[in-house]
C-alpha cells in the first residue's frame, strides 16, 4: 500500500515538498490545496535540506493516510509503512 | 428563523478583566509604557455579598475599540506568587509551557510597529523576555507587574483561504478523536488525513468557482456585460 502524507500548500511548506520530491521513488501531487507526498518505501525528509525554522518544521505535517511518522525531530522527518 | 440567526455577529473583544493587587504598577506598564489610553474606570462601592470590598474597575484601549479592564479590590490581600500570576497560582510541578499557555496576544500591524513596543518594553522595567517567528506570526513577549503574560504579535503574511479549510479538518479531526482514550497525534492526523480526502478537492473547486465568478462580475460590471 502506498504511503502518502498530507501537506497543505502554504509558502512555508513548499521547499518541504520540494526536498520531498527529490527523494528517490517519491511522488509529490496536489489533492485540492495539498500536496500528497506518496511512496511505496519509508521516506526521510531531512529538515536542514529544506531549510524550515523550527515553528514550521513542527507542524508542517498535515494527514497521514497508510503510513505513520517514525522519526519527527530536529534532524528528520521519516515516514514508515503502517 | 430569526433573520440574524446564520450571521456571525460579534465585533472583537469588548473587555478582557483582570484582577490587580498592584494598579499603580499597572498604570505604570499598559499606559505609561506601552501607551495604551485610560478610557474608562468605576470607583464603586461593594455591594451584594456582605464581604465583597470597595473596588475600582478600570479599563485601557489596546486599539480597535477592545479593552483590558482590571478590577483593584481595596484591604484584599495579595497572594504569594512563586508561579503563575495573581489571579492563578501553581507549583512547582507544573511545567512552564503549560502555565504560559493562557495569555493575551495583541495585534499590530507591521513590523516597525512589533519593534517599536519592543523598544518600548525594553526600555521600561518590564523588557521583553522572547521575541519568536512562529508559523506565519511574530511575536514578542513579557510578563506584566501581575504575572500575566502578555504578547504582542503580526502577521508574517497574510492568511489564505486554504489555512481555514486546514483548520476546520483539523477541529473536526480532533473532535471525532478526542473522547478516544489515550488518542494522540497519530490518530488525529489518521482521522485528518480521512477528511482531507473526503473533501480537499471539493473545496478547491468551490474556490475556482468563486473566483470565476469574481472575475466575471468584474468583467461584466455592476450593469452587465461589456459590449466588444
Amino acid at each position: 500500500m502506498t504511503h502518502r502524507l498530507f501537506m497543505l500548500d502554504v509558502p512555508e511548506n513548499t521547499p518541504i515538498a520540494a526536498v520531498a520530491r527529490d527523494a528517490p521513488g517519491v511522488e509529490v501531487d496536489k489533492l485540492g490545496p495539498y500536496f500528497v507526498i506518496a511512496s511505496e518505501d519509508p521516506v526521510t525528509i531531512d529538515r536542514r535540506a529544506t531549510g524550515a525554522r523550527h515553528a514550521v518544521w513542527y507542524s508542517c505535517v498535515g494527514g497521514l493516510d497508510g503510513c505513520r511518522i517514525a522519526q519527527w525531530d530536529k534532524d528528520a522527518l521519516r515516514l514508515e509503512r503502517r | 428563523m430569526s433573520p440574524l440567526s446564520d450571521q456571525h455577529l460579534v465585533r472583537g473583544v469588548d473587555h478582557a478583566a483582570f484582577p490587580t493587587f498592584d494598579p499603580a504598577g499597572t498604570v505604570r506598564f499598559y499606559r505609561d509604557t506601552l501607551g495604551f489610553p485610560v478610557v474608562h474606570s468605576i470607583c464603586a462601592a461593594g455591594w451584594g455579598p456582605d464581604d465583597h470590598p470597595d473596588f475600582i474597575h478600570f479599563f485601557f484601549d489596546i486599539g480597535n475599540d477592545d479593552r483590558i479592564a482590571f478590577f483593584y479590590y481595596f484591604g484584599l490581600p495579595a497572594p504569594q506568587v512563586s508561579k503563575g500570576d495573581v489571579y492563578a497560582q501553581f507549583g512547582d510541578e507544573t511545567p512552564e509551557w503549560f502555565v504560559r499557555s493562557r495569555h493575551l496576544a495583541i495585534h499590530v500591524d507591521s513590523e516597525d510597529h512589533l519593534l517599536e513596543y519592543r523598544r518600548r518594553l525594553d526600555a521600561s522595567q518590564w523588557p521583553v523576555e522572547m521575541q519568536i517567528q512562529h508559523e506565519t506570526i511574530e511575536s514578542i513577549y513579557t510578563h506584566d507587574p501581575n504575572g500575566y503574560m502578555v504578547e504582542i504579535t503580526r502577521a508574517l503574511r497574510p492568511v489564505t483561504p486554504q489555512e481555514d479549510l486546514d483548520a476546520n479538518l483539523t477541529i473536526d479531526a480532533l473532535v471525532d478523536i478526542a473522547q478516544r482514550p489515550g488518542a494522540g497525534m497519530d490518530e488525529l492526523l489518521v482521522r485528518k488525513a480521512e477528511l482531507i480526502i473526503e473533501r480537499a478537492e471539493t473545496w478547491q473547486e468551490h474556490q475556482r468557482a468563486l473566483v470565476e465568478d469574481t472575475r466575471s462580475d468584474q468583467v461584466a460590471g455592476p450593469e452587465g456585460p461589456v459590449a466588444r
